[in-house]
C-alpha cells in the first residue's frame, strides 16, 4: 500500500515537471526525423526497415542516456535536496518501499521514454513526406524485438546505475556523471581499449552498454537482411545483458543497503560537531566585543575594484570545479589511461609506431565535434560544469545574498566562464603531459612540446573556450537547470551533425573551422591561417553570447518571462551597446574576410550541389563513354611549382594517335573542376562545339578527320592557385613542404572518365540514374582502354622552389638552376601508362642500384628513394625490400621492363601507399612504423614495399585489368601473393604464418556474410584478403611452381596491355590451365562462388602403440555452405581433399613469442578425402604429439578457424610409465 | 539618508497581490516591519534589496533611485535574507573574505582588516577556520549579519534574524543590530513583537500586502492606554467571550486562558485593565481596531 502510494506519487509529480515532456519530445522527435538525419547509402534497404530502427534505437538511447539522467536522480535525491527529508525518514515507511516506489517509478518513466522511440519511429513515415518507394512493410516483431532486447535492458541498467549513485551520494546532478562514466569512459573509451588490449573483438561486445557494438554486426548484414532480420538473443547480446544485469542488481542491492533514514552529516562531522560546542560554550561566556562600526576602512569602486571582484569571482569558480570530484579527476583519469594505453593505440596492424607528435596528436587532440572518440567527455564535462557553475548559488541558497553584492552581472558571468576556463586549461595541461608521456614510455626521443602546446593551447582550447561559452550562455538562457543541459547537449548535436542536416557552410555552425592537420613534413601546414581568421569570426559570436549571458543572468528572484525582459532591457546600458556593436564589427570583419575567401576566391559548392553536378557530368555525357577517340602515346609537360605562393602553372602536349578502324572528327576532353585548363590548341583546325566548365567536359570537332593511324598534337596550359582558404578540404597539392597532385584530378583526358560518375545509387535515382555497379566480367566493352591507362611516351620539366626536389617519373636527364628556382627533366626510357603524380618537397635522397643476375640480360634497374630528411629509418628497409623483390619478380614472373623505379614519401597523415608505373608513393604514417625494434613483428614495410613493386607486373605496370568485376583480384591479390612469396624468400615462415594471421583476421571482423565470388568481386576485401588466402590455398594443394606458372603464363599473353584487357576470367583459365582435373572443383569453390567450409575437431585422443609409434585418433567434423544474397545458407555436397595434422612442440626460436601463432613441428600432415560431416580419422606419427586438428594451416574458408586444432588427450600415459618401472 | 517607499505594489504572475500601495518613509535608526507570516514583509524585503522589481511604485534612497540604480544601491546595501544558504566546503574566513572584495574591498591589507573585525564582531573569529557546513543555525545567522555588515551599509534590511536563534545569540544580536541603527536606516523585518518593542524607534505593521499603521512604539502604546482589558477565564467560555467583546488576542497561562479585549469603555464583568505593550499594539491594529484597518472599518459601518 505504502509502496503504491510513494511510486504513484513519484510517478505523477515526475510527470507534473516540465523536463520530463522535454526527454518524452526529444524521445519522440529524433525517430521522427531519423530518415533525414541518417540518409542511407543503399536504397535496396527500407528507411523503415528493422536496421533503421535498430540505428534509430541505439542513437536515440544514447542522447536519453547523457540528457535524462535527472529522472532517476530526482527520484533518488528529491527529498534531502528540497530538504524534505527529516519529514519523510521519520514516517513508518521501510526502505524497500521508500526505495522500491522512487526506483519503480523512475524505471517506469525511463521505459515509457524508451518506447516513444519506435512510436515516433514509425510514425514519423506516415505524418511525414516521404518517399514510398523507400517503405517497407510494417514488422511488429522488430519493434518488439528491439524494445525488449535493447531499449527496456537498456533503460533498466542505467536507471539503477543513477539511481543508486544518486541515494548513496544524495544529489540528483550525480546521475548525469554517472551517464558520462557509462557512456564515454566506460563503454567506449575503456571498453574499447581493453577489447584492443586483449585482441578480443568479442570483449568490447561485453562490455558495451547502449549497443554500438549492435550495429557494428548488422552493418555487415546484406540489404535483405537489414530489410527482415531481427536482434537475435544470444551470444555475446545475451551475455551482455546478463552481465550487465547482474552488475545492475549488484548496484541496486548494495545502494540498498548503504541507504538509511538518517540525517547525513559533513564528512568530519563529529570532530566539528565537538568543535562547535567549545565555541559556542565559550561564546556564552565571553562579552560581546564592543567594537564601533565606523573603524572598518570603506570599500572602493574603482577599476581595481571590478578587477579585483573577477578575480575572486574566477578564483571561486575555478576552486569549486577543481576542488569537486568531477572536476579535473575525469579528464585526468583520461590522460592517464591514454598513457597506459597508448601501446594499443600506437600501432598498425600489430607493429608498433613511432610516437612522433603525428601519431600523438590524434589521441589527445580531437575536433569538438568528433563524438568517435572518448575526448567527447571534454564537450559534455564543459556542458555539465556550466550548469553547475550558473546554478552554483542557488544550489547552495547562498544566491540572496550574493546576488545584492555590488558587483556587475560582468563579473558574475565572466568570473563563472574564466573558471571554467582555467579548468580547461588545466585539463590541456594534462594532456600536454599525456602527450609528453607518451611519447617517453614509447621511446620517443624527440619531445615535440612546441607542437603539442600549439595543437593544445592555441587550436584545442580555443575551441573548448569557444563551446563554453556556448554553454554558459544556454544555460542562463534556460534557466533550468537539467533543461539546460539538455538544451547544451541538443546544440552540441546539431554542432556535430550540422553538416548532415544540410547545413555546411562553416560560417553558420558554432565553433567550426574548416579543419586542420598535423604531419611532419607539413607541419600545421597551410591549416593555420584559416584557422585564425574562424576563431576570432567565432570570438566575435561568444562576445556577443557572453553579452547574452551577461543580459540574461538570473538575479532577481523568478519572475516569469517578462520579468526577464525587463531586467534584460534595464540592463542594457551604453557600454552594453559598445560591446555589443564590438562583437558585431568583429563578426562583420572576420565573417566578411572568410566569406570572401570561402566564396569569392574560392567557389562554394555544397555537397547537394557536387552531387547535381556529378550527376549532370553523367547524364550529359556518358554517351560519348564508346564513341571513337584518339589515344594519347605520348605526353610532354612543363611544370612550374610555386610552393610559397601555392601555385602551379603547366603547359602539355599529347601526341593522339587514331587507333580506331574509322575516322575521327570529334575529340572528347575531359576538364578537371578543380583548375584552370585554358589555351587547348590542336594541330588541326578544331572547333569547341562544348565547352562546359561547370561539368567539365568539352567537345571539339576537327574539321579534317583524323583517319586511322594518323595523329595530331594537343598543347594545353593548366593553372591553379589556392587563393585564400575554402570553406573545408583546404587544398594541400602546392604547400610549403610536401606538394603533390595525380594527373587525374588536374590534367585534361580524352574521352569520358568513368570514376567522375556518382555511385551512391539513392542519390542516383533521385537524378533519374539507374543503379551503379561495376561492369560485369562478361561485357566486352569493359576490356577496353580506358582513361589512365594509356601507354605513353613520357617527358617533364619540373621546376620548384631553391631547396626543394621536384619529382616525376622517369630518369632524371639533368637538373638545373634557373632564377633562383630548381629544374628537373624527367624522361621515360620506355612507354609508361598515362597516370602519374607529380612531387616537391625538401627531399634527401637515396639511390641504388638493383644488379640483374636473374635474367640473364642485364638489364639493371636505379631506384631512387626520395624521402623527408626526419624518417630515414626504414629506408635501409625499403632498399631491402626493392632489392628482393626485383630479383624474385623478375626471375619467377619475367623482367622489369624499365631501367628505373622511383620511391618518393608523400605529405599527410594518410599512410598508405600507391603504386603508378615506375614509381610508388607512401604517406608519411607508413614509414613511423618501429619495426627495426621488433623484429618480431611482422614486417609490414618490406611486404608492403613488395606489394607495390609487384604492381609494376600486376595492376599499374604490366598487366593491367579490365575496369570490370574482378579488377580488385586482378591487382591486389596478384600483387599480395606476390608480396607473400618475396616476404617467404627473405624471412621464411614465421613471417608467413603472421601475414597470413593478420589477413585471416580480416574476416574475424563482423563483415557480411555474403560476398560476391572472387571472379566477380567488386570490394577491396575480396581483392585483399579472399583473393590471396585463395591463391596461396592453391600453393598448399598443389605447389608454389603450379601457381607461378599460371600467373606468368598471364603476363606472356597480358603483359603488353594491348586490348582486350585480362579479368578474372582469364587468371582463372590460366590457373585452371595450370592445375590437374582434381583440384577444378576446389578452384570452382574458391573463385566462382561464396563458399565457406564450416571445420571442427571435436576430440582428438593419442595412445602409445610400442616405444616409437603414437595412434593418434581425431574426430572431425566438416561440411560446407554457400550464402547468398538474402543471407540465407544453403549446403553444398562435401567431397573435398582436407588437411589433417598432428603436431609436436615446436623448438621455439629465442625471443620469438607471437600471439596466436604457435610454433609447432608437423608429425603428420597429408590431405585426406573427407565425404562426411563427421569422420574420426587415425594415423600413426613417430612422437609424442600435442596437438592436431583438421586443415590446421587454414587453406579453406572457415568463419571460425580457431576450433580447427584440438589438444590431443594422451591414453595410456600411466601405463606406459608402469611399464617403465 | 532617508528610505522613502512610495506607492509600491507588486502583483505576482500567478495573480497574488503581494503588496497593495505601499508607501512608507523610513528615517536613519532601527525600523521595524511588524506582520504575520504571507504579510508581504519578504517580499517588500527583497524589493528593497534590489532582488525583486515592483509592479508599480518608486523607492528612493536618499537622492539614489532604488529601482533603477541597483547597482548604486548595492554599493551600500547590507542584506541578511530571512533564509539563506552558505558553500559548505567554504571556512568562515575564505567565504567572508570573498564577500569583502565582492562588496568592494580590493586592498587585500584593508579587507583582512574588515575580516577579522567583522567575524570577531559576530564572534566567530574562533571558528574561522571552519567549514561553514559544519555550522549551527546559529552561527550562520550571525556568519550572514556579518556579510551584511561588510561595508559599512547606509541601508541594512534584515528579514526574519531572530527567528532560529537561541536567547542568549538573539540578545547579541539585537545589540548588534541597535549599534547599526546609529548611522544607518536599518530595516528590520519580523513576527516577533519583542524584537520591535526592544530594538525600534520607528515601526510600521504590514497584513495581506497593506501597511496597516506606521508609527513609534511609544506613541502606539501610549494611545492604547485605558483601552486593553483582560480577563482570566476558562477554555470553554472563550465563544461567549468572543461574542461579547472584540477580543484582541488570547493566550494561556498556567493552563487558563487569558483574554484581551479592546474597549475604550469599562466592560466590567470582572475585566482588568492592563497598561498596554507593543504586542497589544499589534494586535489591535490586526484586528482592525487601529492604524488604517479601523478607518476602513468605519467606512464599511
Amino acid at each position: 500500500m505504502r509502496f503504491r502510494q510513494i511510486f504513484r506519487f513519484e510517478f505523477r509529480y515526475q510527470l507534473s515537471s516540465l523536463s520530463t515532456w522535454i526527454y518524452f519530445l526529444i524521445a519522440f522527435m529524433l525517430p521522427f526525423w531519423f530518415s533525414e538525419i541518417v540518409r542511407p547509402n543503399d536504397d535496396a534497404v527500407y528507411i523503415n526497415s528493422p536496421f533503421f530502427l535498430i540505428l534509430a534505437t541505439v542513437f536515440t538511447g544514447v542522447i536519453w542516456l547523457l540528457s535524462a539522467g535527472t529522472i532517476a536522480g530526482q527520484a533518488a535525491a528529491r527529498d534531502v535536496q528540497t530538504r524534505m527529508y527529516p519529514l519523510v525518514y521519520t514516517t513508518p515507511v521501510s526502505k524497500l518501499e521508500y526505495l522500491g516506489g522512487r526506483f519503480s517509478a523512475a524505471f517506469l518513466l525511463n521505459a515509457l521514454i524508451h518506447t516513444v522511440i519506435p512510436l515516433g519511429f514509425f510514425l514519423g513515415f506516415y505524418l511525414r513526406k516521404v518517399d514510398s518507394g523507400q517503405i517497407g512493410p510494417f514488422r511488429p516483431e522488430a519493434f518488439l524485438s528491439t524494445y525488449f532486447y535493447l531499449s527496456l535492458p537498456l533503460a533498466f541498467y542505467v536507471t539503477t546505475c543513477q539511481f543508486s549513485v544518486s541515494v548513496i551520494r544524495r544529489k540528483a546532478i550525480a546521475a548525469l556523471l554517472v551517464s558520462f562514466l557509462l557512456f564515454p569512459i566506460l563503454s567506449q573509451l575503456i571498453g574499447y581499449s581493453i577489447a584492443n588490449l586483449l585482441d578480443k573483438a568479442a570483449l568490447y561486445k561485453l562490455i558495451d552498454l547502449v549497443g554500438i557494438s549492435v550495429l557494428k554486426d548488422i552493418e555487415t548484414w546484406t540489404p535483405f537482411e537489414k530489410n527482415n532480420r531481427f536482434i537475435p538473443l544470444n551470444g555475446p547480446l545475451l551475455w551482455n545483458r546478463l552481465i550487465w544485469f547482474a552488475i545492475a542488481t549488484l548496484v541496486l542491492v548494495y545502494s540498498y543497503y548503504r541507504f538509511t533514514f538518517v540525517h547525513q552529516a559533513e564528512k568530519s562531522a563529529r570532530k566539528l560537531r565537538q568543535k562547535k560546542a567549545d565555541i559556542t560554550g565559550a561564546d556564552v561566556a565571553s562579552p560581546v566585543p564592543d567594537s564601533k562600526i565606523g573603524m572598518f576602512p570603506l570599500p572602493s569602486f574603482g577599476r581595481s575594484a571590478r578587477f579585483s571582484q573577477l578575480l575572486v569571482l574566477t578564483r571561486s569558480s575555478f576552486r569549486y570545479i577543481a576542488g569537486s570530484r568531477t572536476g579535473l579527476s575525469l579528464v585526468g583519469l583520461y590522460a592517464i589511461l591514454l598513457v597506459v594505453v597508448a601501446g594499443q593505440f600506437l600501432q598498425e596492424k600489430g607493429v608498433p609506431q613511432y610516437a612522433t607528435p603525428m601519431n600523438v596528436l590524434p589521441m589527445i587532440t580531437a575536433s569538438l565535434t568528433n563524438i568517435n572518440t572518448g575526448l567527447i567527455i571534454i564537450p559534455m564535462l564543459i556542458a555539465f560544469l556550466a550548469g553547475e557553475l550558473i546554478w552554483r548559488e542557488r544550489d547552495y541558497g547562498q544566491h540572496k545574498m550574493s546576488d545584492t553584492m555590488p558587483v556587475s552581472e560582468w563579473g558574475l558571468f565572466l568570473g563563472k566562464y574564466m573558471g571554467l576556463a582555467l579548468v580547461i586549461v588545466l585539463w590541456m595541461g594534462f594532456l600536454l603531459l599525456a602527450g609528453v608521456l607518451i611519447q617517453l614510455t614509447q621511446g620517443e626521443a624527440n619531445i615535440a612540446f612546441g607542437v603539442f602546446i600549439k595543437a593544445l593551447f592555441s587550436i584545442q582550447l580555443i575551441n573548448y573556450l569557444l563551446f563554453a561559452m556556448l554553454a554558459l550562455a544556454v544555460h542562463v538562457l534556460v534557466n533550468h537547470k537539467y533543461l539546460g543541459h539538455v538544451a547544451v547537449l541538443l546544440a552540441y548535436l546539431f554542432i556535430a551533425f550540422a553538416e548532415k542536416l544540410g547545413i555546411e557552410h562553416t560560417l553558420l555552425i558554432y565553433g567550426s573551422d574548416p579543419g586542420w592537420s598535423y604531419t611532419d613534413m607539413r607541419g600545421f601546414g597551410p591549416f593555420l591561417a584559416p584557422l585564425f581568421w574562424y576563431k576570432a569570426y567565432w570570438m566575435g559570436w561568444a562576445l556577443l553570447l557572453a553579452v547574452v549571458g551577461r543580459l540574461a543572468l538570473v538575479r532577481t528572484m523568478p519572475e516569469g518571462f517578462g520579468g526577464r525582459i525587463r531586467s534584460i532591457r534595464n540592463r542594457f546600458t551604453r557600454s552594453t551597446t559598445l560591446t555589443t556593436l564590438a562583437g558585431f564589427a568583429i563578426i562583420l570583419v572576420t565573417g566578411s574576410y572568410i566569406f570572401y575567401n570561402t566564396n569569392v576566391l574560392n567557389e562554394y559548392v555544397s555537397s547537394r550541389e557536387w552531387i547535381k553536378r556529378q550527376a549532370g557530368y553523367e547524364r550529359h555525357y556518358r554517351k560519348y563513354l564508346d564513341s571513337p577517340q584518339p589515344r594519347i602515346t605520348g605526353t610532354k609537360i612543363t611544370v612550374e611549382l610555386y610552393p610559397q605562393h601555392r601555385k602551379a602553372t603547366i603547359r602539355g602536349s599529347y601526341k593522339l594517335v587514331n587507333l580506331t578502324p574509322v575516322p575521327i572528327d570529334t575529340i572528347c576532353l575531359d576538364i578537371k573542376p578543380e583548375v584552370e585548363t585554358r589555351n587547348i590548341r590542336f594541330t588541326r583546325t578544331a572547333r569547341a562545339v562544348v565547352e562546359d566548365r561547370l561539368h567539365g567536359f568539352n567537345i571539339y570537332t576537327l574539321q579534317k578527320p583524323l583517319q586511322p593511324g594518323d595523329s595530331l598534337q594537343m598543347n594545353f596550359e593548366v593553372v591553379w592557385q589556392s587563393k585564400g582558404f575554402r570553406n573545408t578540404n583546404l587544398d594541400v597539392s602546392v604547400i610549403d613542404n610536401g606538394s603533390y597532385f595525380v594527373n587525374q584530378e588536374r590534367f585534361p583526358a580524352i574521352g569520358y572518365n568513368l570514376y567522375r560518375e556518382l555511385r551512391t545509387n539513392p542519390e542516383r535515382k533521385r537524378y533519374g540514374l539507374p543503379n551503379w555497379k561495376l561492369p560485369s566480367l562478361y561485357d566486352s566493352t569493359s576490356r577496353q582502354i580506358r582513361q589512365g591507362q594509356e601507354l605513353t611516351s613520357f617527358e617533364a620539366i619540373v621546376g620548384t622552389d631553391e631547396g626543394q626536389t621536384a619529382i616525376a617519373p622517369g630518369n632524371l636527364v639533368r637538373t638545373w638552376k634557373d632564377n633562383g628556382r630548381n629544374y628537373f627533366h624527367y624522361a621515360a626510357n620506355a612507354p609508361i601508362r598515362h597516370k602519374f603524380s607529380i612531387f616537391s618537397a625538401r627531399y634527401r635522397t637515396y639511390t641504388s642500384v638493383w644488379k640483374d643476375t636473374v635474367s640473364g640480360k642485364k638489364r639493371d634497374v636505379t631506384f631512387t628513394m626520395y624521402y623527408h630528411p626526419g624518417h630515414a629509418d626504414n629506408i635501409e628497409r625499403i632498399a631491402r625490400s626493392v632489392q628482393a623483390s626485383l630479383t624474385y619478380y623478375t626471375r619467377t614472373f619475367g623482367p622489369y621492363p624499365q631501367d628505373h623505379l622511383t620511391i618518393i614519401e608523400r605529405s599527410g597523415s594518410v599512410g598508405d601507399l600507391n603504386a603508378e608505373p615506375t614509381a610508388i608513393d607512401y604517406g608519411e604514417a607508413f614509414v613511423l612504423l618501429n619495426v627495426n625494434d621488433n623484429p618480431q613483428a611482422l614486417d609490414v614495410i618490406f611486404f608492403a614495399m613488395a606489394h607495390e613493386i609487384a604492381h609494376q607486373w600486376w595492376g599499374t605496370g604490366q598487366v593491367i585489368p579490365a575496369l570490370s568485376e574482378g579488377a580488385h583480384v586482378m591487382s591486389e591479390s596478384l600483387a599480395n601473393y606476390s608480396g607473400l612469396q618475396v616476404v617467404e624468400e627473405t624471412y621464411g615462415e614465421e613471417q608467413v604464418r603472421l601475414l597470413l594471421k593478420m589477413w585471416r583476421d580480416a574476416y574475424e571482423v563482423p563483415r557480411m556474410a555474403y560476398m560476391n565470388s572472387l571472379l566477380e568481386a567488386n570490394d577491396p576485401f575480396l581483392g585483399y584478403r579472399k583473393g590471396v588466402m585463395a591463391l596461396h590455398a592453391l600453393t598448399g594443394y598443389t605447389h608454389k611452381e603450379t601457381v607461378n606458372n599460371a600467373l606468368r603464363q598471364l603476363l606472356i599473353k597480358y603483359g603488353a596491355s594491348k586490348p582486350p584487357l585480362a579479368n578474372t576470367l582469364d587468371l582463372y583459365g590460366e590457373l585452371k590451365a595450370a592445375t590437374p582435373d582434381s583440384l577444378h572443383g576446389l578452384l570452382s569453390d574458391y573463385f566462382a562462388k561464396n563458399l565457406y567450409w564450416q571445420l571442427k575437431t571435436d576430440q582428438v585422443h593419442a595412445e602409445p602403440v610400442d616405444a616409437t609409434h603414437w595412434k593418434v585418433s581425431l574426430q572431425v567434423k566438416a561440411k560446407k555452405y554457400t550464402i547468398d544474397s538474402t543471407g540465407a545458407d544453403r549446403m553444398e555436397p562435401l567431397n573435398d581433399w582436407i588437411e589433417i595434422g598432428v603436431f609436436a612442440p615446436g623448438v621455439a626460436s629465442p625471443g620469438v613469442a607471437t600471439p596466436g601463432v604457435a610454433s609447432t613441428k608437423p608429425l603428420y600432415l597429408k590431405k585426406h578425402k573427407l565425404t562426411q560431416e563427421e569422420s574420426t580419422i587415425t594415423v600413426l606419427v613417430s612422437e609424442k604429439p600435442v596437438r592436431a586438428g583438421i586443415d590446421p594451416n587454414y587453406l579453406l574458408f572457415d568463419l571460425f578457424p580457431d576450433d580447427n586444432q584440438k589438444n590431443a588427450k594422451i591414453n595410456g600415459d600411466r601405463m606406459m610409465k608402469g611399464d617403465a618401472l | 539618508m532617508e528610505l522613502n517607499i512610495t506607492n509600491i505594489s507588486k502583483t505576482y504572475p500567478n495573480g497574488v497581490a503581494a503588496l497593495k500601495h505601499v508607501s512608507l518613509r523610513i528615517p536613519k535608526g532601527m525600523y521595524g516591519l511588524l506582520g504575520p507570516n504571507g504579510a508581504g514583509k519578504s517580499t517588500l524585503m527583497r524589493i528593497l534589496a534590489t532582488l525583486q522589481d515592483p509592479s508599480e511604485g518608486t523607492i528612493h534612497l536618499g537622492e539614489t533611485d532604488v529601482l533603477n540604480s541597483k547597482d548604486e544601491v548595492r554599493k551600500t546595501l547590507g542584506y541578511l535574507p530571512q533564509e539563506f544558504g552558505l558553500y559548505p566546503k567554504a571556512t568562515a574566513e575564505n567565504l567572508l573574505d570573498y564577500f569583502a572584495v565582492l562588496k568592494g574591498f580590493s586592498q587585500k591589507a584593508s579587507r583582512r582588516e574588515v575580516v577579522e573585525s567583522l567575524l570577531k564582531k559576530v564572534n566567530l573569529w574562533d571558528a574561522r577556520r571552519l567549514k561553514l557546513g559544519g555550522f549551527s543555525g546559529g552561527m550562520r545567522q550571525r556568519f550572514g549579519i556579518a556579510v551584511a555588515l561588510l561595508g559599512n551599509p547606509k541601508l541594512l534590511i534584515v528579514d526574519e534574524p531572530t527567528a532560529g536563534l537561541d536567547p542568549t545569540e538573539r540578545v547579541r544580536f539585537l545589540n548588534l543590530l541597535s549599534e547599526l541603527g546609529e548611522n544607518s536606516v536599518v530595516l528590520l523585518s519580523t513576527h516577533i513583537v519583542e524584537d520591535v518593542s526592544e530594538l525600534c524607534t520607528n515601526m510600521a505593521i504590514i497584513n495581506k500586502g497593506e501597511i496597516l499603521l506606521e508609527t513609534q512604539p511609544l506613541v502606539a502604546i501610549r494611545s492604547l492606554r485605558g483601552k486593553i482589558w483582560r480577563l482570566m477565564i476558562d477554555k470553554s467560555r472563550l465563544p461567549e467571550i468572543e461574542t461579547n467583546y472584540q477580543v484582541i488576542s488570547t493566550k494561556l497561562f498556567s493552563g487558563k486562558t487569558v483574554v484581551h479585549v479592546y474597549s475604550n469603555t469599562n466592560p466590567g464583568n470582572g475585566f482588568d485593565m492592563v497598561e498596554p505593550d507593543l504586542e497589544d499594539v499589534y494586535f489591535s491594529t490586526m484586528t482592525g481596531h487601529m492604524g488604517s484597518g479601523r478607518k476602513k472599518q468605519e467606512v464599511a459601518l
